[in-house]
């Protein structure tokens, strides 16, 4: 499963990254590594989706988003 | 504050050198929403220089201060997430840090986000330039009910670490100390905890160790061994020149094995998780949207919010712009009685003329734009403090990513329908030098105020009851011009590694700093000043000297030279008045109309007009009898979409800095400007 495919208020921990060095370089710079919990505010169509990791609403593009793995967390 | 204890632990070694009246540089280093750029501002108030890294088009911003009467120099590093190569900035970031131009370097973090924003912090980490840590925000942190001891991080990092809030004055006195403790013990940061997270990332150690041999001034072999891990592309290429074939290729073949900037990034954040441990009293922060942010980031209202907030804040503006706009007008009011005055004393014509037609003039516009720099540049400083701006990002992201750029460059096309300076001197807020110049270049395809102030009046005259259908057209070209100019222009401006989505972060909501950013405001207002001025006085007198006749508009050069290509102008429509008209409306748009009327009357000079001078009686008549309709229509397209004015001219080249670019995208408007009238007076000539 992707962080793209993920409905808004659940919560995941990201399992993977995929994508070349830049990618992976500003991604974790923003804080999104393998292990770390996100929890989903927004996904709409044509928008970035929204989110909270370490404490920081981060936006994120769709199309990068779909590059993220996540297992979500059942409450 | 703890900043001290630190120092007077310390021996006595350093403090000759407090004495040293040497000014000390500092390097300022923060991830984007650290705040940086308001400490910088408050630190260094008016005494600010921008201008360019040489030979790089990205903008370079140092200032001065003194305290208790050293002085002191700060550059504000191009703001970015990391150190890595991923762009100019970061490589100049970290080139400026490393060249010994830097004392100290002061890096920045978010208290209310200390996990994420130490990152930087964690990638400085293994440079060898001494630094010390300030943990901004800490009213918001405070707030969100987190309490920070600085002291425990402090030991752990073996460098000064304080606390820090902007509203808090005595943050001030603390920030003050701290560098000067700094400066007096040049402490180096403790990176053996991190270098142990590193160890357990596989071939690390063999890479250290080939890389020990290898000296790199400024960065340990630890950092390039992480950066090499990283694909970093310049830290690599310098490996490659220096290390011999089989150990170079033995420390890319561990590199590829090694988890790459995952596995750093992993090892990075457990580390920060030690360093916070037991320093923060971590309270829940809530995971939801506020109110405002509801309205912003929803599905059908984001836009229209944005938009509305935008023209809101655009209209309030204009409020302190006021002033400046009508001291403009004002001085350029005084032509006249200047005029008479010279005339009575018999001052030489050609004279009186430079005095009023280029000096003053030149003047009047200069303020005029100044009214409207100083009230975009607080309207857009200010969405960019409150935190407003990245969700105009945010909402305007997709829409604008399909043109090459970034959601905020929807502002200063906003902005470039009352004008384009204003447009121009509002893409400052967007950080990428290649994006900021193409949103500039598309800006200019949105016809300005004064294009609408003429537009409607030559199509009413020429076209009556279809005029509103030639409006429409107009901005169906437009939206088709931004299109096609986005296409040429991107390739050389925005790099595909450029290209990336969105990935961003919406800071929480701030209160303004007012004291700070009037000292921004004013700052720019006074820079752009100085180099709009020297840009201006140059272009009004080239255009005087070729226009100016001493009496009739027909005898000045630019009426002759137009005479002699009117073969190759009429190809394009226009008549030789027409096209004096047209290369008039480059100065400015609204001058086109008067300088038709100066020219068909036979009264008044062509630089009079273009600057305003009042247009004949019977204009309409004038225009009838003398402009065809397929002329007519070739003429409005061809001002319309001609480079917008001098002064948006002036301020263009004050946000990119880049003679040749300016150059270009000038050239290109007047083409594109002459090639659309080429077209529409051909199928003019094809209705009528």
């Amino acid at each position: 499963m992707s962080l793209s495919d993920l409905k808004p208020n659940t919560e995941a921990i990201i399992s993977g990254i995929n994508g070349d060095a830049r990618f992976i370089s500003r991604i974790t710079s923003i804080g999104l590594t393998p292990g770390c919990r996100v929890t989903v505010i927004k996904n709409d169509k044509n928008r970035p989706v929204l989110m909270y990791s370490r404490d920081t609403m981060i936006a994120v593009n769709r199309r990068e988003c779909a590059d993220i793995r996540v297992s979500e967390i059942n409450a | 504050m703890s900043g001290c204890e630190y120092c007077d632990n310390k021996s006595e070694k350093g403090r000759k050198n407090s004495a040293d009246k040497n000014a000390a540089t500092i390097a300022l280093l923060g991830q984007p929403n650290s705040g940086k750029s308001t400490l910088f501002n408050a630190l260094t108030g008016l005494h600010q220089h921008v201008g360019n890294w040489p030979g790089k088009t990205v903008e370079q911003k140092t200032g001065t201060f003194t305290h208790n009467g050293k002085s002191y120099t700060i550059a504000d590093l191009p703001g970015s997430y990391s150190m890595s190569a991923n762009s100019d900035e970061e490589v100049i970031t970290r080139d400026f840090i490393t060249s010994d131009e830097a004392d100290i370097v002061c890096i920045l973090a978010d208290s209310s986000q200390l996990e994420r924003s130490l990152f930087m912090l964690a990638d400085y980490a293994g440079i060898n330039v001494p630094c010390f840590l300030v943990l901004n925000m800490a009213d918001v942190a405070r707030q969100q009910g987190k309490q920070i001891n600085p002291q425990t991080i402090e030991a752990k990092l073996g460098v000064p670490v304080m606390l820090f809030s902007a509203p808090d004055t005595k943050s001030y006195d603390t920030f003050y100390e701290t560098l000067e403790c700094a400066l007096r013990d040049k402490p180096y940061l403790n990176v053996s905890t991190l270098e142990n997270e590193y160890k357990n990332i596989s071939g690390y150690n063999e890479i250290v160790e080939i890389l020990s041999e290898n000296d790199r001034h400024g960065y340990t072999p630890m950092w390039l061994a992480i950066k090499a891990m990283e694909k970093d592309k310049v830290v690599l290429d310098s490996l490659k020149n220096t290390l011999s074939l089989d150990r170079f290729n033995r420390v890319e073949s561990l590199s590829n094995q090694s988890g790459g900037a995952i596995a750093t990034g992993s090892a990075k954040f457990a580390w920060i998780d030690g360093i916070l441990n037991g320093a923060v009293n971590k309270a829940d922060v809530k995971k939801s949207i506020g109110k405002l942010d509801r309205i912003f980031t929803h599905k059908f209202w984001g836009k229209p919010a944005v938009v509305l907030t935008v023209l809101i804040g655009l209209i309030a503006s204009f409020i302190p712009a006021m002033p400046l706009m009508a001291a403009g007008m004002g001085i350029g009011a005084l032509k006249g009685p200047v005029l008479t005055g010279l005339t009575a004393i018999h001052c030489p014509t050609f004279l009186s003329s430079i005095i009023c037609d280029v000096i003053i003039q030149s003047m009047g516009f200069v303020v005029q734009m100044l009214g409207f720099v100083f009230g975009v540049t607080l309207v857009f400083g200010l969405l960019e403090e409150v935190g407003i701006m990245a969700r105009i990002s945010f909402v305007f992201d997709n829409t604008m990513g399909k043109l090459g750029l970034q959601g905020k460059s929807v502002m200063p096309f906003l902005v470039s329908f009352g004008c384009t300076m204003g447009g121009a001197a509002g893409a400052r807020v967007i950080d990428n030098w290649g994006q900021k110049v193409l949103t500039i270049a598309l800006a200019w395809a949105v016809p300005c105020g004064a294009t609408w102030a003429i537009v409607p009046m030559l199509s009413t005259t020429f076209f009556g009851a279809w005029a509103p259908l030639l409006i429409a057209v107009i901005l169906m070209i437009m939206v088709l011009h931004i299109w096609i100019t986005g296409k040429i222009f991107s390739r050389g401006l925005v790099k595909a590694e450029d290209r990336y989505g969105m990935i961003m972060e919406l800071p929480p909501y701030h209160k303004p700093k007012w004291g700070s950013l009037m000292r921004y405001v004013f700052g720019r207002t006074k820079d752009t000043f100085f180099r709009v001025t020297k840009v201006i006085l140059i272009v009004c007198f080239v255009f005087w000297l070729i226009s100016y006749s001493g009496g009739d508009a027909q005898e000045s050069f630019l009426a002759k030279l137009g005479m002699l290509i009117e073969p190759v102008t009429k190809f394009f429509g226009m008549p030789w008045q027409l096209f004096i008209a047209f290369i008039a409306s480059s100065i400015g748009k609204e001058g086109a109309v008067g300088v038709l009327s100066a020219l068909y009357s036979g009264s008044g000079s062509v630089i009079a007009a273009t600057s305003g001078a009042a247009v004949a009686a019977n204009i309409n008549e004038l225009l009838l009898a003398n402009i065809a309709k397929p002329e007519a229509l070739a003429f409005i397209i061809a001002v319309t979409f001609n480079m917008p004015c001098i002064v948006a001219l002036a301020a263009t080249y004050q946000e990119i800095h880049s003679v040749k670019w300016t150059a270009l995208i000038s050239i290109y408007y007047t083409i594109t400007a002459l090639l659309l009238a080429f077209a529409a007076y051909h199928i003019g000539l094809l209705i009528w």
